[in-house]
């Protein structure tokens, strides 16, 4: 993050924090794609996806007097969202997921060519922690620094989480790096 | 010539994730690009992360992200601003009220008067449910007499007492020690009379009146 974009940030959320609601809508637009796509990942149903982005965007409107700049606005934020889709995916898992979970790793394991559904499979196999280190990586791109300030954790819990992550998915999708080289020749 | 320090295995393979999302400072790319061209573990690693997450990014090909729909967070930030006006106007209330303290000695004065005037009428109130002993509760046919024998009069003395006057107990005796007694039903009011006289006489009677007192011819 330029130092430029943070003062840009750091700007919008004074606004926001003066209760300008202009600035609120602007902070909403420039957040909803990315804060919807994060948490659409981890949620199964779109409802809960909306309820949830607006509950943390509610967090935004109310505390946004509270944020001191220690971190970029865009940790901050994400650290609302890590904890509001913490949340959800526990009781998702409380309440819904034993159909989910119910799908045997084995049989993961055991797909040649494994298709959405099963990759969806396979991640939920990860605890919560472990996919939300996954998903912060690979689809949000943050850093592990990053990522240890949203999940109010230690860097080093983060390096261990993903460490478990990658072990778990490597016995779950062994064939993926197969796929992918079959699909890079297709595309060659 | 390179100065860097190598890395340990354990730590660039920890770090080869954000390596390939492009995270890393710097200096700890490097640092970890240097390790990796020795290690052939990390490079084998760092190919198997790049497939996985190709694969994965593949599969799970971002949902179609919907247009932006304020109006649910509008309405809970209104609810939410309604909620915080209402507060502060009662605030602001009370402290325009408190501005001056001749208000708040007028409070002071009332909240003192009605707690001194709850507390002084209070017992009077309860206390009202009293009753007289002469009360006629429905008795007053000149049959009736409320007696208070003295502590010391034996049962056995009561009802030689009472056979000898022709009276009977029909109530009590109450919290105050009060009998209700009545007089045959041939007995004339005159002959109640003179058993009352008698009761009035005796020396283990503490008190003894007709029910209907007042109310007789
Ligand atoms: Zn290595």
């Amino acid at each position: 993050m330029t130092n430029a974009s943070n003062a840009n940030d750091l700007a919008l959320l004074y606004r926001v924090g003066r209760g300008d609601r202009g600035a609120f809508s602007e902070l909403y637009r420039l957040y909803q794609p990315r804060l919807y796509g994060y948490l659409r990942r981890l949620l199964p149903d779109p409802t809960t996806v909306e309820e949830v982005l607006d509950d943390v965007m509610l967090v935004v409107w109310k505390d946004a007097r509270k944020f001191r700049g220690r971190s970029a606005m865009s940790t901050w934020i994400f650290g609302i969202a890590y904890r509001k889709a913490m949340t959800a995916i526990r009781s998702e898992l409380r309440y819904q997921a034993p159909l989910d979970r119910s799908t045997d790793a084995n049989a993961i394991a055991d797909k040649t060519s494994p298709d959405i559904d099963w990759i969806r499979a396979a991640l939920v196999h990860l605890s919560p922690d472990h996919r939300q280190v996954v998903e912060l990586t690979y689809f949000s791109g943050f850093s592990y620094a990053e990522i240890a300030a949203i999940a109010s954790c230690p860097i080093n819990t983060v390096k261990t989480r993903m460490f478990h992550a990658r072990r778990r998915l490597k016995v779950l999708l062994p064939a993926l790096a197969g796929q992918a080289r079959e699909h890079d020749r297709e595309h060659a | 010539m390179n100065t860097r320090k190598l890395m340990p295995h354990e730590e660039a393979i920890e770090l080869l994730p954000w390596l390939i999302n492009d995270s890393l400072s710097g200096d700890e790319r490097d640092t970890v690009l240097d390790h990796a061209r020795s290690c052939v573990i990390c490079r084998r690693e760092t190919k198997a992360l790049e497939n996985l997450r190709d694969s994965v990014k593949r599969v799970i090909s971002p949902a179609p992200i919907p247009a932006p729909d304020m109006r649910n967070i509008n309405a809970r930030i209104d609810a939410l601003i309604h909620r915080q006006n209402l507060g502060r106007r009662w605030l602001s209330w009370i402290a325009e009220f408190c501005v001056s303290p001749w208000r708040i000695v007028f409070v002071a004065q009332t909240v003192l008067l009605v707690v001194l005037g709850t507390a002084v009428l209070w017992p009077t109130t309860r206390n009202a449910e009293f009753t007289t002993l002469t009360q006629s509760q429905d008795l007053a046919d000149g049959h009736y007499l409320r007696v208070v024998f003295s502590p010391d009069l034996t049962h056995a003395r009561l009802g030689v007492l009472l056979d000898d006057l022709g009276l009977a107990i029909v109530d009590g005796p109450s919290e105050r020690g009060v009998y209700t007694l009545a007089t045959q039903n041939s007995m004339a009011v005159a002959e109640r009379d003179i058993a009352l006289t008698h009761l009035s006489n005796h020396r283990s009677v503490l008190f003894a009146q007709p029910v209907d007192l007042g109310a007789a011819p």
